[in-house]
């Protein structure tokens, strides 16, 4: 009962296909408010589909997304976001004929947040990931881990943010990038409360991060629990491996 | 060691200084001037006011329309019908231009929202042919290809004055309320939009919203233009929905910088003065100008407004390195 009351996003037998392609197959997936969740799966396995789907980008063939108990598959991908989600895309993408500055401003705006206020947490967010030097630079004269770390310190911008769905945080990332992106990730946890659903390949730094793990292929999940478990488990292997 | 005697001009002020000479040439133009370049100066700032509105619909917002001529027409004609066919006053026609463009830039944009680029400008364009052609053939309400005689909003020998401050004034408000758009929440939006459409929509901009308020205000804006203009020239004629009236706007932004608030106003202004200056070559300037878009578009698609950011910025560069070494 009180795991019942605690659940933040639960997706109920989420299926998307494209043409004759079944990506996502009778997908069930529950996360808890507060937890950091990996979501892991060899190349092909959906991953991206499902974060998605579950941001609006797609409507599911069938099934559904609820989030704080309230089914939102049928929401535009603007109305998700103001109910608490944000994303990232795996190839970083920002306002590209925009400052560092104006693109944090812009998640803050569409909720309503003042110019004064939004322009302090901005710069607050920014010192933190060590960016607040380049805060009027444009962002086409990032480097490309200093694009993704900006991509994914705007989302922070709103606020309460409940869910944030990461895809591929650490893709092609410098090592120090790598370790300012843990570091804010954590500390966002921690002291905003915010739920973290990682999709990743690297599975160091998914096993650093957190604390559950689901394992997709085909569509679905095969494995689900902690990184020790999910890599003793053989299905897992076999996904892996081709199997 | 020289004594330094006059007070020093800082680069802010120099700025302010160019801009009040600027505004005061162009307040103190019509003592200065003949009829002929009055009247070539009020055409000019018409064409401040649509390349201005299509800025921010095309540079700022990302869609390309070919259909802001035929918007200018529509209000032309909505106030030009009403007041002669109707017997309303010409400033109650005037008020109702904006609104019949802005419900047709809702229409339009709302039958385009999904298109991009290259489909948009053709749909776009095929709409304004469609209201160029409609208002050639409705020959008993438009008076068709032989124009329709549109009362005049000033009359009397100081008229050319009055429609030059009249046309200033509508081209300075226009400037400084896209200038205040741009600077605002809604200036965010548009410019996340054109970027990137999908990264704005999860970011929380309701995108659809904006896309078509940015329609129905650049839509609006022409539309005003359009009815000003009819009770300025007397007699609005299907010409106005030429292509080259469109080409025009285009080669007006791109020439003095799109996406700049400065650029379609400078580029109105050079191009709408070249235009009278080189009359007696015909056609032929807009053989120049075009070669003149192509160039720019693939070498320095910022324009005169960018050409003068960067003198400026060289400038200050200059200064800043002889500070140093002194």
């Amino acid at each position: 009962m009180e795991k019942e009351n605690n659940e933040l996003l639960r997706t109920e037998n989420l299926t998307k296909d494209f043409g004759k392609l079944r990506a996502v197959d009778n997908l069930s997936l529950s996360l808890e408010k507060g937890e950091i969740r990996g979501l892991i799966g060899p190349n092909g396995s959906g991953k991206t589909t499902v974060v998605n789907l579950i941001t609006g980008v797609y409507r599911p063939t069938s099934g559904g997304v609820y989030f704080s108990g309230r089914r939102i598959d049928r929401l535009s991908p603007d109305n998700i976001t103001h109910e608490g989600i944000m994303r990232t895309f795996q190839v970083a993408r920002v306002f590209a004929d925009m400052s560092v500055l104006e693109n944090m401003l812009i998640p803050a705006f569409t909720q309503g947040t003042s110019r004064r206020e939004a322009r302090h947490r901005a710069q607050e967010l920014l010192d933190f990931c060590l960016l607040g030097k380049l805060s009027n630079e444009p962002t086409r004269n990032l480097s490309g881990g200093q694009t993704m770390l900006l991509q994914i310190v705007r989302g922070f911008m709103r606020q309460p943010l409940k869910l944030y769905l990461l895809d591929e945080p650490f893709a092609g990332v410098h090592p120090a990038i790598k370790d300012v992106i843990i570091n804010t990730i954590q500390k966002m946890n921690r002291e905003e409360g915010v739920t973290f659903l990682i999709v990743s390949h690297e599975l160091t730094t998914i096993r650093r991060l957190c604390s559950r793990i689901s394992v997709l292929h085909g569509g679905g999940v095969i494995s689900e629990g902690t990184m020790r478990e999910v890599a003793n488990d053989p299905r897992v292997i076999d996904s892996y491996l081709g199997g | 060691m020289k004594e330094i005697s006059y007070t020093k001009i800082t680069g802010f002020k120099w700025y302010s200084l160019s801009i009040a000479a600027l505004l005061l040439l162009v307040a103190l133009l019509p003592f200065s001037t003949g009829q002929y370049y009055l009247q070539v100066f009020t055409v000019a700032f018409y064409y401040v006011i649509l390349a201005s509105s299509w800025n921010l619909l095309a540079g700022y917002t990302g869609q390309f329309s070919l259909a802001h001529h035929a918007f200018a027409a529509i209000g032309g004609y909505t106030s030009a019908l009403l007041v002669t066919n109707f017997g309303l006053p010409i400033w109650l026609g005037i008020l109702a231009a904006p609104l019949s463009s802005a419900l047709m830039g809702f229409i339009l944009g709302m039958l385009c929202l999904r298109m991009r680029a290259i489909y948009l400008a053709i749909a776009t364009w095929a709409f304004a042919e469609s209201v160029r052609i409609t208002i050639s053939m409705t020959y008993e309400i438009t008076r068709g290809d032989l124009g329709l005689a549109v009362p005049k909003l000033f009359v009397g020998k100081g008229q050319g004055v009055a429609y030059y401050y009249l046309f200033l004034g509508l081209a300075a408000v226009t400037v400084l309320m896209i200038m205040f758009i741009i600077r605002s929440k809604m200036g965010y939006y548009l410019r996340a939009i054109r970027n990137d459409e999908m990264v704005a929509r999860v970011m929380g901009i309701n995108t659809t919203r904006w896309k078509i308020l940015a329609f129905m205000l650049s839509s609006g804006i022409a539309g005003i233009a359009g009815a000003f203009y009819g009770h300025y020239n007397g007699l609005l004629t299907p010409v106005m929905i030429d292509f080259n009236e469109m080409a025009f706007i285009v080669i007006m932004v791109v020439i003095g910088g799109i996406r700049s608030i400065a650029g379609p106003l400078i580029g109105a202004i050079l191009i709408e003065l070249l235009t009278e200056t080189f009359r007696e070559f015909g056609e032929i300037r807009m053989v120049v100008f075009a070669l003149a878009v192509i160039a720019i578009a693939r070498l320095y698609n910022e324009g005169a407004m960018g050409t003068i950011r960067q003198f400026t910025q060289w400038i200050s560069r200059r200064k800043q390195a002889r500070e140093g070494v002194n």
